[in-house]
């Protein structure tokens, strides 16, 4: 009986692990098991500022893993996944504001700030993936669709544009209709009647935040190791021939595409909550291109290293934010020369340099994540012209 | 008089309306046409016209003469990129766009930091007419003149010129193409220019109707993107032309029943709705129907 128990535990440990994933090793889950220890006790050594910078960069992580999903791993790029991360803010600040003083939590918000950027993605995906365009058309209408939805929201200071008690307030941002009204709250879970509020700039957000994280992380690990993981790598790698192989393309990159837009959401909601601020800049060019450039200098096909590059990416344009405004450019810098000289990204292609170092004794080195997975059956690649 | 006025300024919308977009994506397209790229700095290259054209006009140079220095810087700019980095993309076409995408910012806030946030203007030439109460400006006309003829003219280069039969046959199959004789790549970076260059004529030419600033062509770009996603890459400048018709109708009307806002919606609308019955753009779509009917 003890045996069985603890070979089920394995097999769920290991279903974390596989080939879609950089880092299956013992070593890598030690040290990713000492990281996450020490994030957990940042607060007790780190500065309040650093708490909420630190916040700040879980928050991004969570919105660069959500375009990973999508574009390392299903081959959809969106130049505006900002769009979905915006939406998901705009939609908790609404929720929240109109039924914070009626239901004493943000429940009902969370959700909100997840579901609508889905719907908002099933409408645009069932009509973008179900014409079967192509894909630079889908990255170039989204990127058109943030633009435009962060036009709209750039001209709502007129005060007609009053959702119950919130106002959408142009420039300034999510506001309150009213001066009675309450203005954006903080999360505030509600279990029955206990509630458990988390201020934006404490530790206990931090932690919420950071638990987060690490759901989502797993999560999407899981997901990419399963086999509908492996489905959606056969959908990157050919569509056609996945096509062949029974799978219906579209269906599978519309649903990919909505739970990438719910995790962008979700990070959004945690971002309006951190700042108790939303407003239509996140809409704008430099919100979306920063998304891309976390993903593509990290490595688009493996989560961890998204998640390494959009921290250090996020620590460094702050560094440099104190020698003036020439973080885009240097950031600009890094994703072009990071493109000519990895174009598989540069922390993956770390990673897959230590973990061969590591493995060298073994001498059994597998190619990880460059292969189609299962069902090539030696059959060459077909070529394409663009 | 009122109503003739009314529906001459409907007409004149329209065609100022079709003057922006063909004149933003008539590069753009060209581009992707031929090398399946969408250069998403193409609004940077427009600035760089702008930029250009404006530092000539302050020195004494003649507006049109500048518009031509405009292209031309651009079209410098243009082949520098290509050559630098845009050559190591070629057939990526999700890394090509990325990659352009982080030209484009490398590009924008470097002027920013060199040359500050604005520059001085230039007044919009050729004063105006009118027709009862309603007044146009004959700069706009000019303008869409400009865009037909600057079309007319690179639709002869790729019919007429030696160059045009090379860019042609890389177009239809590189590898064949190459192996004729004809250096790809050396089409593939005339091409570029071509477009860069034509970019920065339009950045010249919007420049004596707005405000310059590093991030000027942001302005044009989504819609001559659109512009590009309808129109297809099959035969562009067909392509851009029935696209161009085509959205500049759905916005003059929308944006005059509603406002600016709808209009530019409508557009976007309109383009799902486009590409919901041909999914690589109406030149594709022409195309095909065409070799079905000569294939019967």
């Amino acid at each position: 009986m003890q045996q069985t128990q603890s070979n089920g535990f394995v097999r769920f440990l290991r279903s974390f692990n596989g080939q879609q994933t950089l880092g299956n090793s013992r070593f890598f889950w030690c040290a990713w098991l000492v990281v996450v220890v020490l994030l957990v006790l940042l607060p007790f050594f780190g500065s309040r500022y650093q708490i909420i910078t630190a916040s700040n960069f879980l928050i991004s992580s969570i919105l660069a893993l959500s375009l990973c999903l999508i574009w390392g791993y299903c081959g959809i790029l969106s130049l505006g996944q900002a769009a979905f991360y915006c939406i998901g803010g705009y939609a908790y600040g609404i929720v929240a504001m109109n039924l914070i003083e009626a239901h004493g939590n943000t429940d009902l918000a969370i959700l909100a700030g997840m579901l609508a950027p889905a719907i908002f993605a099933a409408l645009l995906g069932f009509l973008m993936f179900y014409s079967r365009l192509k894909g630079v058309y889908v990255a170039i209408l989204m990127l058109v669709t943030s633009l435009l939805l962060g036009l709209f929201m750039r001209q709502t200071a007129d005060p007609s544009y009053v959702i119950g008690s919130a106002y959408l307030g142009g420039m300034n941002g999510l506001s309150p209709a009213k001066a009675s009204d309450p203005s954006l709250p903080n999360i505030i879970l509600g279990l029955g009647e206990s509630v458990m509020e988390f201020d934006g700039r404490g530790r206990e957000f931090y932690w919420l935040v950071l638990a987060v994280g690490i759901l989502v992380y797993l999560g999407l690990r899981w997901i990419v190791n399963s086999s509908f993981g492996y489905v959606l790598v056969a959908v990157r790698e050919d569509p056609e021939r996945a096509e062949t192989f029974g799978y219906d393309v579209r269906l599978v990159q519309l649903g990919v595409f909505c739970l990438s837009a719910a995790i962008a959401g979700l990070a959004g909601t945690l971002y309006t909550a951190w700042g108790t601020y939303i407003h239509p800049d996140g809409f704008s060019v430099a919100a979306n291109i920063l998304v891309v450039i976390w993903v593509a200098v990290g490595g688009r096909k493996d989560l961890t290293s998204v998640i390494v590059s959009t921290v250090a990416l996020n620590w460094i344009s702050i560094e440099l934010s104190t020698l003036g405004e020439i973080s885009m450019l240097v950031l600009g810098c890094i994703l072009v020369v990071a493109m000519m000289a990895a174009p598989e990204g540069v922390v993956s292609g770390l990673g897959q340099a230590i973990g061969r170092l590591i493995r060298k004794p073994a001498a059994t080195t597998t190619k990880i994540n460059s292969q189609p997975p299962a069902h090539s059956f030696g059959l060459p690649k077909v070529e394409r012209t663009p | 008089m009122d109503i003739l006025g009314q529906i001459i300024s409907y007409i004149y919308q329209y065609f100022d309306n079709l003057g922006f977009l063909l004149l933003s994506g008539v590069g753009l397209i060209i581009i992707y046409g031929m090398m399946g790229v969408i250069n998403m700095a193409h609004g940077e290259l427009m600035m760089i016209g702008a930029y250009v054209a404006v530092t000539a006009f302050h020195a004494g140079v003649p507006a049109p003469i500048a518009v031509v220095l405009g292209g031309l810087g651009a079209g410098v700019a243009g082949i520098i990129i290509e050559r630098l980095v845009i050559r190591h993309f070629y057939n990526q076409l999700l890394s090509s766009l990325v990659v352009t995408w982080g030209v484009s910012i490398i590009i924008s806030q470097g002027t920013l930091l060199l040359l500050g946030p604005s520059i001085m203007n230039m007044p919009t030439p050729l004063g105006s007419f009118s027709v009862g109460p309603f007044a146009f400006g004959v700069y706009r006309v000019v303008m869409f003149l400009v865009a037909l003829g600057l079309i007319v003219g690179v639709w002869s280069i790729f019919r007429w010129t030696r160059l045009g039969a090379q860019a042609q046959a890389t177009m239809e199959n590189p590898a064949m193409a190459d192996a004729l004789g004809i250096e790809t790549r050396r089409v593939y970076t005339l091409t570029f220019g071509l477009g860069s260059a034509l970019g920065g004529v339009a950045g010249a030419m919007f420049a004596m109707t707005a405000t310059i600033s590093p991030f000027f062509g942001q302005n044009y770009t989504p819609m001559a993107f659109i512009t590009v996603v309808i129109g297809g890459g099959a035969s562009p400048i067909l392509g851009l032309a029935y696209a161009g018709v085509y959205l500049s109708a759905v916005q003059t009307f929308a944006s005059n029943i509603f406002n600016e806002y709808i209009g530019y919606v409508s557009v976007m609308a309109a383009a799902l709705i486009a590409l919901l019955v041909m999914p690589s753009g109406i030149s594709d779509f022409i195309e095909r129907r065409r070799t079905r009917a000569t294939q019967r």
